[in-house]
């Protein structure tokens, strides 16, 4: 389970299934440019890259803590649980003890994240969660959000 | 939407630098801006080398071949970005189940049905009686639903069809003769615009397939294998009615195409350059139109329904959910 899943998961799960499957985004999607744009340019020097295990790939900061970059701060309880994905599997499987940083650099703003009892519970309801969707043979049904239209499966769910 | 560059004369094209050049066989230069386009369309004959192919792979750039007699020969098409052993397994299952194929195949004829109507309607209104052909292509979609096998959807395809291109000849002016579908080669005039527009509306198609990660050759209403691309003539035929037939239309009742545009040898009945220049410039004009799709919520260019056509047969492949045919909606 990536850490991109927990992120989808919250967002909307039919995002996560079509993830699920593989299913192509539209990589000339504006939001996803900026994305990829913002989360490559942002702290270059004071963070590095680690992949666990072949699942999950995290960035750490030179302070030590894991950091989680974001363009903006519009959906930050996704990211959140993404970041505290990262901490709980640190904590749980890998047997460190971490904190995160949440940071939306274009808006200048960062926010501590702590993996609390409440949520490690959290993340765990999570993942169960995500188990749930994407071994479901179908997606759930269309659902208009306000950032459907932001989505690089905007098309693709919609095109009816 | 990235736009389609055609190319009629003999020469080379090359890569140079970070272009594509064409060098004409007089030794005339121009140059293609490769970073807006969707496709090259090679009609005449036309040297290249492996280097063009990766430069053009790079870039995502399909290369459409079309040889004598404007036949398709072939694509050159980018090596996938992304492949989907999920989506290959989920069209083959739909394939397997006789079931699933029929109403695949049924659903492709009746898209077919309703945009051929349209085309009908739109004269039927404008000084011709078409009533009795409506009647019937009315009649063929009704049997349509007691189809029972993909052979008999083909079938109702068939007579739709043969109805459809009945009206042609009152729509078209008297010089251009038709009396019916003939090909390999053309021999007629009208037969020669209908086999060129529907092999650039299969070429396109091609394209928009090559978009996702679906097979090309794993098709439903035709057999698979037919032709190498067959899923591309199943989505193509949807699409005929819009973009090859009102282009036909326009093109030869506006007098931009005459018997003179044309050449004719033994049995066969071409297009010459110019002719070809003409009609593949209406086509591209058509496929850059924009409508206003009703649940995207903004406008969208006939090319980019090509395309979401591809996007609603994998969505049904892969979650299930009703595939509902491009109807021409407006």
């Amino acid at each position: 389970m990536t850490g991109v899943m927990m992120q989808y998961y919250e967002v909307c799960e039919r995002e996560l299934w079509f993830l699920s499957r593989d299913v192509e985004i539209d990589r000339a999607n504006p939001a996803v440019v900026r994305g990829t744009h913002v989360d490559e340019s942002a702290y270059d020097e004071k963070r590095r890259n680690f992949s666990i295990d072949g699942t999950i790939a995290l960035d750490v900061l030179d302070s030590g803590q894991v950091v989680e970059v974001k363009p903006s701060s519009s959906l930050v309880e996704p990211a959140k649980l993404q970041l505290l994905y990262y901490l709980w599997y640190l904590d749980r499987v890998v047997g460190v003890e971490k904190s995160g940083v949440l940071a939306h650099p274009t808006e200048r703003q960062r926010e501590t994240v702590e993996l609390t009892d409440e949520n490690a519970t959290r993340v765990e309801d999570a993942i169960r969660g995500v188990h749930a969707v994407v071994t479901s043979d179908s997606p759930p049904p269309a659902e208009e959000k306000p950032f459907c239209e932001s989505c690089a499966y905007y098309d693709f769910c919609w095109s009816c | 939407m990235d736009r389609n560059y055609h190319v009629f004369s003999d020469g080379r094209i090359e890569r140079n630098d970070d272009t594509v050049r064409l060098v004409t066989e007089d030794g005339e230069k121009k140059y293609l801006p490769v970073e807006n386009a969707e496709a090259l369309f090679l009609h005449g004959q036309i040297d290249y080398n492996t280097r063009l192919v990766s430069f053009l792979n790079d870039h995502g750039v399909a290369m459409h071949v079309f040889g004598w007699n404007d036949y398709y020969a072939g694509s050159i098409v980018p090596k996938r970005g992304q492949t989907s052993g999920q989506t290959l397994v989920e069209q083959v299952r739909a394939y397997d189940d006789p079931e699933r194929r029929r109403d695949l195949a049924a659903k492709f004829v009746a898209g077919s049905i309703h945009n051929m109507q349209t085309n009908v309607q739109y004269y039927d209104n404008r000084g011709h009686d078409f009533g009795p052909i409506r009647d019937r292509l009315d009649a063929c979609r009704s049997a349509l639903d007691d189809a029972e096998s993909v052979e008999e959807a083909m079938g109702v395809e068939a007579t739709a069809r043969r109805a459809y291109y009945s009206t042609f000849d009152e729509i078209l002016p008297e010089e251009f003769v038709f009396g019916g579908r003939k090909y390999n080669p053309p021999n007629n005039e009208v037969n020669s615009l209908i086999s060129f527009g529907n092999s650039l509306v299969y070429a396109n198609v091609v394209s928009a397939i090559r978009a996702t990660a679906l097979d090309p050759a794993i098709s439903y209403l035709h057999e698979p294998g037919e032709r190498r691309y067959s899923l591309a003539l199943d989505i193509a035929d949807l699409f005929k009615p819009l973009l090859t037939d009102r282009v036909v239309f326009r093109l030869v009742n506006r007098n931009q195409l005459t018997t003179d545009s044309f050449e004719s040898e033994l049995n066969s009945c071409l297009l010459t350059d110019a002719g070809r220049k003409t009609f593949s410039k209406a086509f591209e004009e058509t496929l850059e139109r924009t409508v206003e799709h009703p649940r995207l919520d903004r406008k969208v260019s006939y090319q980019y329904l090509l395309r979401m056509e591809a996007y609603k047969l994998k969505k049904h492949l892969l979650t299930g959910e009703e595939y509902v045919p491009f109807e021409r909606w407006w």
